[in-house]
């Protein structure tokens, strides 16, 4: 048997973490979907009654969707908080003593351990959050095209040959969501997210979230003030060519240097976090 | 089974509680490990489990470097810690989820131990009492076959019956490819069951004997006057309870304490005795 890596010895690993992780992870994604489900009954609109124009009766934009603008903060900061969360409380342990050897001591190898670690933080948090919030979505997206979608209008303008008749409806979320350009380089977003509380996790004994978080803020403002500094430096007092002014992406050129990017940042936090792991001691 | 050569370790760099520290524990022997609080027997025990990396200096488990964690090691250590967690689950769903890692687990083993003290398998964990919980982990622990067993003051919490069970268990968990290393501070819990006294001090190891070499060498008795051969000597209610060489070859029954307190008063006169 592999002293590194064994698919059984991995399975069983899994099988045990969740007695312990399972509760946390559990409630944790109860919260979150009661939290989601809320939020839909709070911030569906609500048709205007007393409107005589039927294209009124719910705001919706050219194409004839209803405007759902709440779901993409909605979705974006419970997404955060669910999945820092969890991630910030799976290497925990290890900070206390009576844990730390029992999960230290544990025949497994680190690398196990470790992969445990990413599967049950990055892997299963992050689908299972978007898996709620996708049939959370679907739920109320159905409801809401079942009224909307018996609402039609007409429109007349001069752009048009004939009047056309538009049917109001409901665009899901995540269709919405892809159709923006900016959204689609954060796909791999998640995991860099993760991996940064999951090795927050593993380094800090004590309040792992709240020094991760700030260790975060410190280091990105630190970044941000440093590439304005450099950037005016480079660029004082030169001067500009007006035809070629700003960065122009080519073919998505941007969106793979921001997959390529975000990929290398988790990939280098996980390492870390393996080896802090490694070397961990009671 | 252990072999340490020249280990240093300590929580600071400049503040070493081992220096220089060499030793030897074989398979078939049950080590007590005595020392004051403070001289480093559970940081010692952690360091043979792999929990803490050692400054410099080698320590071999089974041909294992421990501090490399490697599941084939981990499967033949069972360590019982001083302070320890039990998820709040059933005792039979915590061995369901932790049996499987050891491949040479005993079940029955384990039922029969749970039945020397006197734990349901229906209870749940979180419900237990502290030695209840301690009694539980020490019967998982030997029944994973492990051979090597540490135990970080395993009595502590222990109500006096079941003092008595535990070393009624531990006595028959000795195997000759088993080696049971036990460290306490409270001696007397020792007595009749291990084989070797370790005792640590002053960042060293103050003395390693079996009980036989110790008897051999020294003998404990009660004593009316003190004479210039006592090593050492304990006001008793008839006169002394002393330490003194066995010039003459005489049996005596080891007095642990008596014999721990004289290696911390007296360890200048007792080591040309054992070297």
């Amino acid at each position: 048997m592999s002293n590194s890596f064994n698919f059984n010895r991995f399975w069983l690993l899994v099988k045990r973490q969740w007695l312990e992780f399972g509760k946390i992870y559990l409630i944790s994604l109860l919260v979150i979907t009661g939290a989601v489900i809320a939020f839909y009954f709070y911030a569906l609109p609500e048709p205007d009654l007393h409107t005589t124009n039927l294209s009124s009766v719910y705001q919706h934009n050219n194409d004839g969707y209803v405007n759902l603008n709440f779901r993409l903060p909605l979705f974006l900061t419970l997404g955060f908080m669910f999945i820092s969360i969890i991630a910030s409380g799976y290497f925990s342990l290890l900070g206390q003593k009576s844990k730390a050897i029992i999960e230290l001591m544990t025949p497994a190898s680190t690398l196990e351990k470790w992969l445990c670690g990413v599967f049950y933080t990055s892997i299963l948090s992050v689908f299972s959050f978007l898996l709620i919030f996708y049939l959370t979505d679907m739920l109320f997206v159905n409801y809401l095209q079942k009224i909307v979608g018996q609402i039609s209008y007409t429109i007349t303008s001069d752009m048009r040959s004939a009047p056309e008749t538009v049917v109001l409806s409901v665009k899901p979320f995540f269709i919405d969501f892809f159709d923006r350009q900016e959204m689609q380089s954060l796909v791999l977003f998640p995991f860099v997210i993760t991996s940064v509380f999951l090795l927050g996790s593993a380094y800090f004994s004590r309040f792992h979230y709240i020094k991760t978080a700030v260790v975060v803020m410190l280091f990105c403002t630190a970044l941000i003030y440093t590439m304005i500094k450099v950037a005016g430096w480079l660029t004082f007092n030169k001067v500009q060519d007006s035809a070629n002014f700003g960065f122009r992406s080519h073919s998505g050129e941007m969106l793979g240097y921001v997959l390529i990017g975000t990929a290398l940042i988790t990939l280098f936090f996980w390492t870390v976090t393996f080896f802090r792991v490694k070397e961990k001691e009671v | 089974m252990i072999t340490i050569n020249n280990l240093n370790f300590g929580y600071s760099k400049h503040n070493l509680l081992f220096k220089d520290m060499s030793m030897q524990l074989s398979a078939g022997h049950i080590y007590g490990l005595l020392g004051k609080n403070g001289a480093g027997k559970s940081s010692l025990l952690k360091n043979i489990a792999g929990l803490v990396y050692a400054q410099s200096g080698s320590l071999k488990v089974m041909g294992f470097d421990p501090a490399k964690r490697e599941p084939e090691l981990l499967a033949d250590i069972c360590f019982i810690p001083e302070e320890f967690y039990l998820p709040s689950i059933k005792i039979d769903a915590y061995i369901k989820a932790n049996a499987p890692f050891y491949t040479k687990f005993d079940y029955a083993y384990l039922n029969v131990l749970l039945e020397e003290f006197n734990i349901p398998i229906s209870n749940k964990l979180v419900n237990m009492s502290y030695g209840q919980k301690k009694k539980f982990i020490i019967a998982f622990g030997l029944a994973t076959q492990a051979k090597l067993v540490i135990m970080d003051e395993p009595t502590n919490g222990l109500d006096i019956p079941s003092k008595a069970q535990f070393r009624k268990v531990m006595a028959s968990a000795l195997t000759d490819d088993r080696c049971i290393v036990i460290s306490t501070h409270q001696v007397r819990d020792l007595d009749n069951l291990i084989d070797t006294v370790i005792m640590l001090d002053e960042s060293t190891i103050s003395l390693k004997a079996s009980i036989e070499e110790i008897t051999q060498k020294l003998t404990f008795k009660k004593m009316k006057e003190l004479d210039e051969t006592v090593i050492y000597a304990e006001p008793a209610l008839s006169g002394y309870n002393v330490v003194v060489p066995n010039f003459h070859q005489e049996d005596s029954k080891m007095d642990i304490e008596l014999l721990f307190n004289a290696v911390i008063a007296e360890k200048k006169k007792l080591k040309p005795i054992f070297n």
